[in-house]
């Protein structure tokens, strides 16, 4: 039998050990908090289009891809990084709201039930990968070369990638949800979660709506890919795995919870880092969904989700 | 010939797994996209069984079948509580598991150096005819689960089975056992995927997970989706054409390095063109509504 070693050994630590390991597991939380924060856009984005639409926007993974390869192109072509970081944004909303056009517009017109929208969003995700792939091969590539700069604060360290895409992510969202409970538009956003149909019949273009979710939805999965790309690298295959955190990150926060959503990013996040510290990175995706048949087995609402009657779930 | 013959190989393994596959979309009305996973599952399953115990082949396939049947109780037992997205969800979670355990579990898979040496059944020992051989096996296990299918389709428990693809509440008014429906549904099926990921591994020689991907699943789908859902012909016509598209596009001359996206891309397109203008497939019956 394997003995507790780790708590047995902890007991017997000097004090200045147990204030290494403190420190450790501190920097540890930050860094999956900091991974969080880049799900949490994920989980956002496509609790958006799920809440919204009803619409499973698989090809998000695809836009996820998309993002770095526009901003090297144009860091290539000689674009500042300002620009280039317009340029990949704008390319990611497009692709998004070109979903919607060739896709699930035609596809509710003509009331199409979700599985038709599924294997839609599918095939378009094949497309673009590919397409992608084509264009720019299958390796590995990546934004800057070398070691990245490292910032002190007290004991913890964090990379310059680290606080860029932490510090984006937290102001993106918090202007997001800002946004949404502050403005007209916003309202409109949370009335066609609630009910669709009610809302064109008051008069209000859900078409442009819908066109705009779609888009904006893009445009955070490009932001969570630039900071995962700044910091690891990219290839034409990462989006899978960042649109099934994105799925996962929806169903743990509950349905139709943007801020559950938010908060089950950060909580994966950390779980995650945890996971390779403690077993293997080779581990993250199978402890990913693990969590998911957790908590669908426990709490199939969601975290922070109602349970709804039966009729009412779209 | 053997160019050919290799072709039809394929076909009779995909014609397997696009029938399998077929009980449970045409049918059931369920969206298995863990499907690629089953096809791995019996893969291995057989293979380990075939180089480490050195058992026949028919056991063999057996072992695979039954592998892949028990696992089907990862998706069947949530089908009863979940339905339409959140099952969708379900089996694309199944599937990123079974990946990661063929992937990662190095004791047993050999991670992703996959296994190799697989024999090949045969009764001569002859390597000019082992392409015969293998092509008659295949074709009466592919003729025997096919007549299992056609009989299953009116039998009682298929009409069953579509009962509750059209109206599961008034199914289950009726007295129709709709869960246990769901759970025998998936066993044959992932039985049957099993058997055809079993003859791919002895047909192949040598698998890896990397044959098992999401985009396996997608491919399988969508052979289901071209062919058509809900009948017998349909997953026939499906892997003739889904088999048939990256030997046409060889005749393009790509260079190697995007050929196999290309590929892909097809697969994708075609998806997307049959959800617009036919989405009951080519020959198909049935179609989501």
């Amino acid at each position: 039998m394997v003995l507790p070693r780790i708590k047995w050994h902890a007991n017997c630590l000097s004090p200045h050990e147990k204030i290494n390991r403190r420190k450790k597991t501190l920097q540890i939380l930050l860094n999956g908090l900091i991974q969080g924060a880049l799900f949490a856009l994920m989980g956002l984005a496509f609790s958006l289009v799920y809440s919204t639409t009803r619409v499973l926007h698989v090809a998000l993974g695809a836009i996820y891809a998309l993002a770095p390869y526009i901003l090297l192109a144009s860091l290539n072509a000689g674009l500042g990084w300002g620009g280039s970081l317009i340029l990949a944004i704008g390319f990611a909303v497009l692709a998004g709201m070109l979903c919607e056009e060739i896709l699930h517009w035609p596809f509710l017109r003509r009331g199409a039930p979700p599985e038709v929208h599924l294997i839609g969003s599918l095939g378009m995700f094949l497309v673009l990968v590919q397409v992608i792939a084509i264009l720019w091969g299958n390796d590995v590539q990546v934004l800057r070369n070398g070691v990245d700069t490292v910032y002190s604060f007290g004991d913890l360290r964090l990379t310059r990638a680290q606080v860029l895409g932490g510090a984006g992510a937290v102001t993106v969202i918090s202007s997001f949800f800002l946004w949404l409970r502050r403005t007209e538009l916003g309202m409109q956003f949370r009335a066609m979660a609630d009910n669709p149909v009610l809302l064109s019949l008051l008069g209000r273009d859900v078409r442009k709506l819908r066109r705009l979710v779609f888009g904006m939805s893009a445009g955070l999965v490009a932001l969570a890919s630039l900071g995962s790309a700044y910091d690891t690298g990219f290839d034409p295959h990462g989006g899978l795995d960042a649109v099934l955190v994105g799925i996962v990150a929806t169903i743990v926060g509950g349905r139709g919870s943007l801020a559950g959503a938010v908060l089950a990013g950060l909580l994966l996040g950390v779980i995650r880092s945890e996971v390779v510290l403690f077993a293997s990175a080779r581990w993250e995706q199978a402890a990913t969904f693990a969590i998911l048949a957790l908590i669908l087995f426990f709490r199939p609402q969601g975290l922070f989700g109602r349970m709804l009657r039966l009729e009412e779930r779209a | 010939m053997s160019y050919l013959l290799h072709l039809l190989i394929f076909f009779q393994i995909y014609v397997i797994v696009a029938m399998s596959l077929n009980l449970l979309i045409g049918y059931g009305g369920l969206l298995q996209i863990a499907h690629a996973a089953y096809f791995g599952i019996g893969a291995y399953a057989a293979a380990l069984l075939w180089t480490k115990l050195g058992i026949g082949f028919v056991p063999g396939l057996m072992g695979a079948a039954a592998m892949a049947a028990v696992l089907s109780l990862l998706v069947s037992l949530p089908s009863w509580r979940f339905r339409g997205d959140y099952f969708v969800m379900i089996s694309l979670a199944v599937q990123v598991v079974l990946y990661s355990l063929m992937y990662n579990w190095m004791d047993v898979t050999n991670g992703p150096y996959g296994i190799t040496a697989i024999p090949r059944p045969a009764f001569s020992g002859s390597t000019s005819a082992i392409q015969w051989e293998i092509f008659a096996i295949y074709a009466i296990i592919v003729l025997l689960l096919a007549c299992v299918l056609a009989a299953a389709k009116h039998s009682p428990f298929g009409r069953s089975l579509q009962a509750m693809r059209d109206d599961e509440l008034a199914a289950r008014s009726l007295g129709i056992p709709v869960r246990r429906l769901k759970v025998e549904a998936f066993l044959l099926a992932s039985a049957l995927v099993g058997v055809a990921g079993g003859l791919y591994a002895a047909y192949v020689g040598y698998i890896d997970p990397t044959s098992f991907t999401l985009d396996e699943s997608i491919l399988m789908l969508s052979m289901v989706i071209v062919g058509g859902t809900g009948n017998v012909r349909g997953p026939l016509i499906g892997a003739a054409v889904l088999i048939a598209i990256p030997e046409i596009l060889r005749f393009l001359s790509l260079p190697d390095a995007v050929a196999a996206n290309v590929r892909l891309l097809a697969y994708g397109l075609l998806l997307i063109l049959m959800m617009h203008w036919r989405p009951q497939g080519l020959a198909g019956r049935y179609r989501f509504e």
